[in-house]
């Protein structure tokens, strides 16, 4: 997976996106339900976008639930604070097993950031 | 006879049947490097980045010895996928990513006692049955849901728990690696979310290129082990392929995590992330190893548990001719400790397998004659291999040999090349059964996408880490 954004709560959102892209078949429905609040700390930015897929991924295998729009809010250096909202799936649409630490990237590009992380599927 | 060459900057000296890349061929490198491999094989192994990541492995504290790669070796997470690594067990480390995001993914072959002349007009409804019975696909469950206790009973017994059950005989235990049920498995240090995951995995395959797959015996060379293991040409067997699903994942996923943050405090550096590991005796690398234990207990009781279905699926077909009997099941995605030299050593085998021979004591005792079996499926469609080990591989290689053909192209390129649909008649018009849960995911495990098993086997065979004993050729396919 390699995404690009503004800042990292941004590019933790549209690694969502993608996440949800792979997941789930055809056009991504509109979220509907409750929102989900997800918080989380890492010791680094490539940590915490691992953390953050390999959340996404747990929900989706243990609950039927694809994570398919993201309000990134105020949050400390390090950590991420997410309003999520998404659809019930049925099976479960785990077709990405576990994001991964191998060949993982962040980096500063023009314009924002950008990163890679390799999925294991 | 040997020669030096450079390959991709790399001294790298040729055997007849291996390559070795010297100890200081790279800057870090504490042991050399070895890959089993025919020229062809090297050739292709050459292309992706196997090799920069096996000897990132040689840089791991503690290594001994040498590192091995086996001739189906492809690019994986971190270690290279049919990587071997030892690693002293009072100073080495231990790494989660040199085991695999799916611990004790492995190979279980069942052989019944019917001939393929007497089952050929049921294959269809037998493997459309098998399909119905267990459950395929990434995130399915199984028909069995687990109480808490009964989940953590199958973490710290594997199997055993199963024989209460009715799941499983003292047969099929004796004919499993390490009788289904590693000692030091702890349930306690494994984490409430991969519980839920595999809470109702058991008795799954899961995805990607896990498979049930019937079979014919097509070929016997090597007669009398093949008798030791009760096969004989044009007999039906069944091979299992997977592991421990969702709940394994989550094991290595919390532990690359964990040792990713516990490294400074042991000052290791490494040159890539993936590789995240911290030294055995540590309270980290206890805790792994007791919770990948329990994964490998879990994986050891789905394949059972398959098994068990197995079973059902031939006795409706065939009554009382569908026994259904346990060759032997062995692990490809594992750290076990074993004394090699003298020294106890945690040796890490992330697909590749365990190939002791006759003389070891963890050979089965009805197996002595011959040695452990070992599997080598092929890609989908293409034929599988039994082998069996040998006393003289604990010198060439920790007592290892490979774990299939070994990925040739990415499952992307795979997908790209020909359709699920496509690939599907073409097995279907060779005369193979298919029961798959997404036809488009079909094309990733399409023959193409995977070396020549019959080159990796020759291979295997030439080398000495296991020796050709049954061709396996597939006849129905329900795939994951």
């Amino acid at each position: 997976m390699r995404v690009r954004a503004a800042d990292f709560p941004a590019l933790a959102a549209e690694a969502g996106r993608a996440l949800a892209a792979i997941e789930l078949p055809g056009p991504i429905p509109a979220a509907a339900g409750p929102e989900r609040q997800i918080v989380l700390r890492a010791a680094d930015l490539g940590a915490l976008l691992v953390d953050w897929l390999n959340e996404l991924i747990y929900l989706a295998e243990t609950e039927r639930w694809v994570a398919t729009a993201f309000t990134p809010r105020p949050a400390a250096e390090h950590e991420l604070r997410v309003s999520a909202r998404g659809v019930r799936v049925d099976p479960a649409p785990s077709r990405v097993k576990a994001a991964t630490h191998h060949g993982l990237v962040v980096r500063r590009v023009a314009g924002g950031l950008e990163a890679e992380v390799v999925l294991d599927v | 006879m040997t020669r030096s060459e450079l390959t991709g900057g790399l001294p790298v000296t040729r055997g007849r049947w291996w390559y070795d890349v010297p100890v200081d061929a790279r800057a870090g490198m504490r042991v050399p490097a070895r890959v089993y491999a025919d020229a062809s094989l090297w050739e292709q192994i050459s292309r992706d980045r196997s090799m920069d990541q096996l000897l990132n492995v040689a840089t791991l504290p503690g290594v001994a010895e040498r590192v091995y790669a086996m001739p189906d070796v492809h690019e994986g997470y971190g270690f290279p996928v049919g990587g071997v690594a030892a690693m002293d067990a009072r100073s080495g480390v231990i790494s989660p990513g040199g085991v695999g995001y799916d611990i004790n993914c492995g190979v279980r072959l069942l052989a019944t006692d019917l001939p393929l002349a007497r089952a050929g007009d049921r294959i269809a409804d037998v493997v459309h049955d098998l399909s119905r019975s267990i459950p395929s696909g990434a995130g399915r469950g199984g028909r069995l849901s687990l109480s808490p206790r009964e989940l953590d009973r199958v973490l710290n017994e594997g199997c055993r728990f199963l024989v209460e059950r009715g799941e499983a005989t003292a047969d099929d235990l004796e004919v499993t690696e390490a009788h289904g049920s590693l000692p030091r498995a702890d349930a306690g240090a494994v984490s409430q979310r991969a519980k839920t995951r595999g809470r109702d995995q058991l008795g799954t395959i899961g995805s990607g290129n896990h498979f049930v797959e019937v079979q014919v015996v097509d070929d016997v060379s090597d007669v009398a082990a093949a008798a030791v293991y009760g096969l004989q040409r044009d007999q039906l067997v069944v091979l299992i392929h997977t592991g421990s699903r969702g709940l394994g994942h989550q094991v290595c996923t919390d532990y690359v995590r964990l040792m990713d943050q516990v490294m400074p405090k042991y000052g290791i550096t490494l040159p890539d992330r993936e590789l995240a590991c911290a030294p055995l005796r540590s309270a980290e690398g206890q805790r792994y190893f007791g919770a990948m234990c329990a994964a490998a207990n879990f994986a050891f009781a789905n394949r059972q548990v398959i098994t068990h279905r197995v079973r059902e699926v031939f006795r409706r077909a065939f009554r009382d001719r569908g026994g259904v009997r346990v060759v032997y099941d062995v692990a490809h995605n594992m750290a076990k400790l074993e004394r090699h030299g003298g020294r106890e050593l945690c040796v890490h085998r992330k697909g590749a397998t365990r190939a002791f021979g006759p003389g070891n004591p963890e050979t089965p005792p009805r197996y002595r004659a011959a040695g452990q079996p070992v599997f080598i499926p092929g890609s989908m469609g293409t034929a599988s291999w039994v082998l069996a080990g040998t006393d003289e591989n604990l010198d060439l290689s920790f007592g290892s040999t490979c774990h299939g053909a070994g990925r040739a192209m990415s499952r992307h390129a795979a997908k790209k090349r020909q359709a699920g649909s496509e690939v599907r008649r073409d097995l279907e018009e060779r005369g193979i059964v298919v029961r798959c849960g997404s036809v488009a995911d079909l094309a990733e495990e399409a023959p193409y996408a995977y070396k020549d098993v019959e080159r990796v086997v020759a291979v295997v065979h030439a080398a000495g880490l296991a020796r050709k004993v049954a061709r396996l050729r597939p006849i129905g396919v329900v795939k994951g």
